[in-house]
Formats: C-alpha cells, sequence, structure tokens
C-alpha cells in the first residue's frame, strides 16, 4: 500500500468518526444558525431599508397617491401606499405599528400621525409630494394646459459625480475585520483541540502502539490532521452556503458587496493557519500522559491565536497601525491579522502573497518540529512531559 | 499462502540476536538471543521486567534497540515485513467508541487488505471468537474479556506470518483461555510463526514447542521442555512409612519438598539409585519409590532460585 493511501485509510477514519459524533453535527448546526442570523437580524432590525408604510386618510389625501408614489421614485425612497377609511383607523393602524405614517389632507393643510417623530425623509417626501400637488391645481386653475403643467412639474435629473470615492463602509470594514480575526480564532482552536484530543486519546488509549506497528507515524500524523482538516473545511463550507443564500433572500441584509471578497480569504488563512496550528497542537496531544492535561499542554499554543485576535480588534480601530502590518507577517499571528488587514483596506496584494509564503516555510518547519515530538513521545509511557522535555527525548 | 512450496515457508524465521536495550539505569536487554520459526509456538517467560515487553516492542520496531540484530526471512525487518506480522500488546488499545466490525476491518485495511477483502475476515474473525452477534456494537460496550478478543482478532484479522502476543491469556476466562490456545495450535500448524508471553506456567507447556526464560534482560534458558528438564537434577518420589527424615544421611540427595505422598528428592547425575532405595528401606516399609518428571515450575524455580 502506497503512502499516500494509508494517509487517506486514516483520515477517512477521522471523517466518519467525526460525521457519527453529536457534538460534531450540533456545532455545525449551531454554527449555521448563528452565521445565517448574523445576516438576516441586521436586516431585520434597520427598518430603513423597508418601504416606509403611508397611509392615505380619506378622499383628499387618496387623491395624491399616484403623485406620491411618483415622487417616491424620484427620492430613491421605497413607500407602500394604503388607502385608510377613518381618522380612528388610521391612528389604530399607526399605534400597532401596521402604518408608519398616516397621512390626512385638509382645506388648510396636511396631517402626518407618527409612532414619535416624522423622520426627515419620510417629511421630505411627504412635503414634495403636498407640495406639487397643490402647484398643480394653481397651475390648473391659472388655465394651463396638462401638458404644460407636467412639464413644469417634472422632477429635474440630477447626476451626481464623486471626486474621491466615499469612504465606503468604514464601520462595516471594522465589523468584519474583528468578525474574521474571531472566526479565525474560533475554528483554529477549536480545530486543533480535535487534533490535540484525538492525539491524546490514541496515545492513552494506547491503540498508537497496535498503530504504530503497522503504520509510520508520519502517516498517522498527517492523515489525522488531513481528516480533522477536512471535517473542519466541510463545517465552515455550511454555514458560509447557508449565509450566502440568506444574503440572496433576504435583500435587506446591509452587507456590502466589497466584504465579501473576504470570505475567500478566510478560507484561505484558516487552510495555512490551519496547517500550522495542527501539527503543534497533535504534538501537544502527544506529550500527555491522560486525556485531561490536553487542556493544560496546548494552553500556549490559544495565547498566540488569542493575542492574534486582541491584535486585530485593535487594527479595526486604527487600520493603519504600521506594528500590525509588521506583526501580520509574523506566521502565528497571520491568520488571524491578514484577514483583518484585507478587511480593512491596507493589505496590497504582494504583502499578501508574501504573507502566503513565509507562513509556508513556518509550516514546513513546524510540521518537521511536530512529527519529531509526536515520534519520540506518542508512544513512551510516564509522566507528562514538558515541551523542552519532549524535544530532548530521543526518538525510538 | 505462499505459492512457492514448503521451502521457501521453512525459511520465515524470526530471529534475535544479541539484542541490548537500555533505558537510562535500566538494563531492559542484555544479549538477548532467541528465535522463532515457521509453525512454532514459542513461549517467553519471565518475571515481571525480565524484559518480555521491551523484546516484543523492539521487533515491531516501536523502540530500537542500543545493539544487536533482529531479522525476518533472513533480513532486517521493514515496514512491509511488520505487515504481515500480527501484534497484541500487553497495555491493551483500541478505538473505545469505534463498532467491531468497522474497527477489525480498519486495522486489516491498514495491514494492506483492500476493502471487501477486510470486510470479509474481519467479519469471519469476529465469528470464529464468538462476537458475530456484536459487530455492530461500540468496544466500549463490551466486557474486558470481550474487549481482549476484540484485541486478538485485530492481530489476526491479517493472516499474520509471525503472531507476537504479550500476555494473551492475561484476563481470559478458562473457555477463552481453552479457545485461545486451541486457535494458536492451528496457526501454527498452518505455518504461522508464533512468540507469546505469560505467566500461566503450566499452560505455556502445554501449547509451546519452545520456551525461552528471560530474567533481568537476559536469556537464562531455551529450548523445548524436555531439553530443558535434562538442566534439572533428576527427582525421586520416595514414601516410607512412618518416618521423612531419612535422606539426610545420604550425600549427592537434596531434599525439594516433603508432604503425604512422600519426599521428593533430588538427586545428582549419575547418584547411586539403589544407594537411595536401600537407605530407604532400612528407615521402614518403602511405599513408593519411583522417579518423577519435573514440571515448568519446578524448572522456573530452579532457574530463577537466588
Amino acid at each position: 500500500m502506497s503512502r499516500g493511501s494509508v494517509i487517506w485509510l486514516v483520515a477517512g477514519r477521522e471523517i466518519s468518526e467525526r460525521v457519527e459524533s453529536r457534538a460534531v453535527r450540533i456545532t455545525t448546526v449551531i454554527m449555521t444558525v448563528a452565521v445565517v442570523a448574523a445576516v438576516v437580524v441586521p436586516g431585520l432590525i434597520h427598518s430603513s431599508s423597508k418601504p416606509t408604510r403611508v397611509g392615505l386618510v380619506g378622499s383628499g389625501a387618496q387623491a395624491i397617491g399616484p403623485s406620491l408614489t411618483a415622487t417616491a421614485s424620484a427620492l430613491k425612497v421605497k413607500a407602500r401606499i394604503e388607502k385608510v377609511r377613518d381618522g380612528a383607523t388610521a391612528r389604530a393602524k399607526v399605534k400597532h405599528g401596521s402604518l408608519d405614517v398616516a397621512l390626512s389632507v385638509g382645506s388648510s393643510g396636511a396631517t402626518a400621525v407618527v409612532p414619535h417623530t416624522l423622520s426627515p425623509q419620510t417629511r421630505a417626501l411627504l412635503t414634495a409630494t403636498l407640495t406639487v400637488d397643490h402647484q398643480r391645481s394653481v397651475l390648473a386653475a391659472a388655465g394651463l394646459p396638462p401638458a404644460t403643467i407636467r412639464e413644469a412639474l417634472a422632477p429635474v435629473p440630477l447626476a451626481t459625480v464623486a471626486i474621491a470615492p466615499p469612504p465606503s463602509h468604514q464601520a462595516a470594514r471594522a465589523v468584519a475585520a474583528i468578525g474574521a480575526a474571531l472566526f479565525l480564532y474560533l475554528v483554529l482552536v477549536l480545530y486543533g483541540n480535535a487534533v490535540a484530543t484525538g492525539v491524546a486519546q490514541e496515545k492513552t488509549s494506547r491503540t498508537a502502539e497496535v498503530l504504530i506497528s503497522t503504520v509510520r507515524p508520519e502517516q498517522l500524523l498527517a492523515g489525522k490532521v488531513v481528516g480533522i482538516g477536512m471535517v473542519g473545511l466541510g463545517q465552515l463550507a455550511i454555514p458560509v452556503v447557508a449565509a450566502l443564500i440568506a444574503n440572496a433572500i433576504e435583500q435587506s441584509a446591509k452587507i456590502p458587496s466589497d466584504v465579501w471578497f473576504l470570505l475567500p480569504a478566510c478560507l484561505l488563512f484558516f487552510a495555512l493557519g490551519y496547517g500550522l496550528y495542527a501539527f503543534a497542537f497533535a504534538a501537544a496531544g502527544a506529550t500527555v500522559a491522560r486525556q485531561e492535561e490536553v487542556q493544560i499542554t496546548t494552553i500556549p499554543l490559544t495565547i498566540p491565536l488569542l493575542v492574534g485576535y486582541l491584535l486585530a480588534s485593535i487594527l479595526a480601530g486604527d487600520p493603519h497601525s504600521p506594528a500590525i502590518a509588521v506583526l501580520s507577517f509574523v506566521p502565528p499571528l497571520t491568520p488571524s491579522l491578514m484577514p483583518a488587514r484585507i478587511a480593512v483596506g491596507t493589505a496590497p496584494w504582494w504583502q499578501v502573497i508574501l504573507a502566503v509564503l513565509i507562513m509556508l516555510v513556518a509550516i514546513y518547519a513546524m510540521v518537521r518540529l511536530a512529527t519529531r515530538i509526536y515520534k519520540a513521545t506518542l508512544v513512551r509511557s510516564g509522566p507528562r512531559l514538558s515541551w523542552r522535555e519532549a524535544l530532548r527525548v530521543r526518538p525510538g | 499462502m505462499d505459492v512457492s512450496g514448503m521451502g521457501a515457508t521453512d525459511l520465515r524465521r524470526l530471529e534475535i540476536s544479541n539484542l541490548h536495550r537500555e533505558f537510562g539505569e535500566v538494563v531492559a536487554l542484555e544479549d538477548a538471543s532467541l528465535s522463532v520459526g515457521a509453525g512454532e509456538i514459542v513461549g517467553l517467560v519471565g518475571r515481571n521486567g525480565a524484559g518480555k515487553t521491551t523484546l516484543m516492542r523492539s521487533v515491531m520496531g516501536i523502540i530500537g534497540p542500543d545493539r544487536g540484530t533482529i531479522t525476518w526471512d533472513g533480513h532486517p525487518i521493514g515496514q512491509t515485513d511488520r505487515l504481515r506480522f500480527g501484534y497484541m500488546p500487553e497495555e491493551r488499545g483500541l478505538y473505545p467508541q469505534m463498532r467491531l466490525l468497522a474497527q477489525a476491518g480498519y486495522f486489516a485495511r491498514l495491514h494492506g487488505l483492500d476493502a471487501s477483502a477486510a470486510d470479509r475476515a474481519a467479519r469471519s474473525w469476529l465469528e470464529r471468537l464468538g462476537l458475530g452477534e456484536r459487530l455492530d456494537e461500540k468496544l466500549i460496550a463490551l466486557s474486558h474479556g470481550n474487549q481482549q478478543r476484540v484485541q486478538l482478532v485485530v492481530a489476526l484479522v491479517h493472516d499474520p506470518d509471525l503472531l507476537l502476543l504479550d500476555e494473551p491469556f492475561a484476563g481470559l476466562d478458562p473457555e477463552a483461555v481453552e479457545s485461545l490456545s486451541e486457535t494458536l495450535m492451528a496457526r501454527a500448524e498452518a505455518g504461522n510463526a508464533i512468540l507469546f508471553s505469560s505467566h500461566q506456567l503450566e499452560l505455556v507447556e502445554r501449547v509451546c514447542n519452545r520456551i525461552v526464560v528471560l530474567d533481568g534482560g537476559r536469556v537464562l534458558a531455551a529450548g523445548s521442555l524436555a531439553e530443558l528438564r535434562e538442566r534439572l537434577p533428576a527427582q525421586l518420589r520416595v514414601k516410607v512409612s512412618g518416618t521423612s527424615d531419612w535422606p539426610a544421611r545420604l550425600s549427592g540427595v537434596q531434599v525439594v519438598r516433603e508432604d503425604e505422598r512422600g519426599v521428593l528428592v533430588a538427586i545428582e547425575p549419575g547418584a547411586d539409585t539403589q544407594a537411595i532405595l536401600r537407605a530407604a528401606q532400612d528407615a521402614g516399609p518403602v511405599e513408593h519409590f519411583g522417579f518423577e518428571s519435573s514440571g515448568l515450575i519446578d524448572l522456573y524455580r530452579h532457574l530463577l532460585s537466588p
């Protein structure tokens, strides 16, 4: 059997064991629900993107219905118009929240009934409509032909020319940077711990001794890392696809389009970060004597991940920080800092490529180091080893 | 099975020469040598810490020796050879959450069987060891004894040429002991080489063709039971009614033990048995006089006596 097929065999066992596990299924569901909620809920709360519901009370107000629709489209405001029988019904509807504003028109002017205040946007819409309607009747009374009146009252097209692009979605970018870093911190800790626990289980249950007599330790380690990594990617792909679908359905979600490119960047840096950390977590798992010690041995590995996340949240407030730009090339910090820099828009493409190359070198070194520790400690009995001791153990 | 005939099978031999391994201050193996041929069952006996486990782990490549050589089929053992070995470590270990059929099948595949052959072999071995009804149960749901059977299935599932079993009988009920010893003898009959360690000496005596006694990492004795017996002084059982202190006056005779069946004496090679008989007759009426064959227990006691 070739080396590769042994790795796939080991990876396949890891995958089926995890897919069978209830904990993995539950976390997938929770992650999916959380991500979909993150996409949908802001849209539901943010009513500005919803049409303003206008109730027209009585025949006087209802006569301006077509005019209101035309003005709304000229102002690029979404409005939904509803005819209401009388003032009491309109008040009740505003009170219950099924209308945003109820408009009635009298001889001396118009009245808008609102829950609390009239938003400037809606005020502009109503005022413009009423004014145009008033002007139309004055001009008609003056005997002007309808074609002239239409021409006089037609909205003048207004084109906008921006000198500099808007500070595009600065707030959204900051949120995306923190979100990406937090996400990478969580998934790397989650799957790193899965690797460490899996290795420790094989060691403490002595399964490793049976395995090592048949499979090379390198193959066993690689198979485990690949298998858990694939389960991880699958577990991430499901929520991401669900989020994309949710965003397509719920158009109101305010995710700026230029933040979406962060997704492939996050997947890339997850893969690289996982490559670096999974092997380190595997070595940590191999040094334990008892399963419970995994929590202790993995602490030194979660610290740089946590630091990366904290630096990313500083970066969100200070996107041009030169110190963080430099730190984003330090391999243990790259997986959280580089996506955050991409999110805030301060990472030139050549820096991203350079960071990826540095990561690849670091992964290579980590694989060698971790394999060495793993081989030396996996079938060794006795108390837990410190990292320094583990490095000194003579292999075999 | 090897199609090239018996000649090739005869060559299959595990040869351990002058194996030496130290762990810090402790000498686990000191120039230990032994061999196991195809069709042979070799029993490894000795106190705890005598080096039995270190020896087996060295063969399986889990620990590297400081000195010495281990060969199979005349060449140093490599990873490919080990795919044809079956190993049952002293500290049992399998995946607790994995189902029996999947588990045995997985280990069969690691040893190079394809998916369908692995499934067939796993099924058949689990059935043979009385676990046919529990193929879809998780290992952890099984009793200790049954988990041990699964461990044995994992050692046997790929039909290995060499079996290394570290205390395979420990913790088994008499029925399982019986079925395991039959299995081992059948495997040997089929041409497997088998090396196992045990503290159950009567079992080793019954099952093994040859016995190796290890102590402090050194091979104290090796050979068939008959060969080993020759190292022991002959033993005579004599019962003289009414007295038991008569042998004390004889030279070249040592009392091993005395009980209601008389006195058991060890005699030096060439000692005059007729003189012993006369001495017994002088002491009183002789009820019993005869040679007694010594068991592995006597041998073990003799070899390990300080």
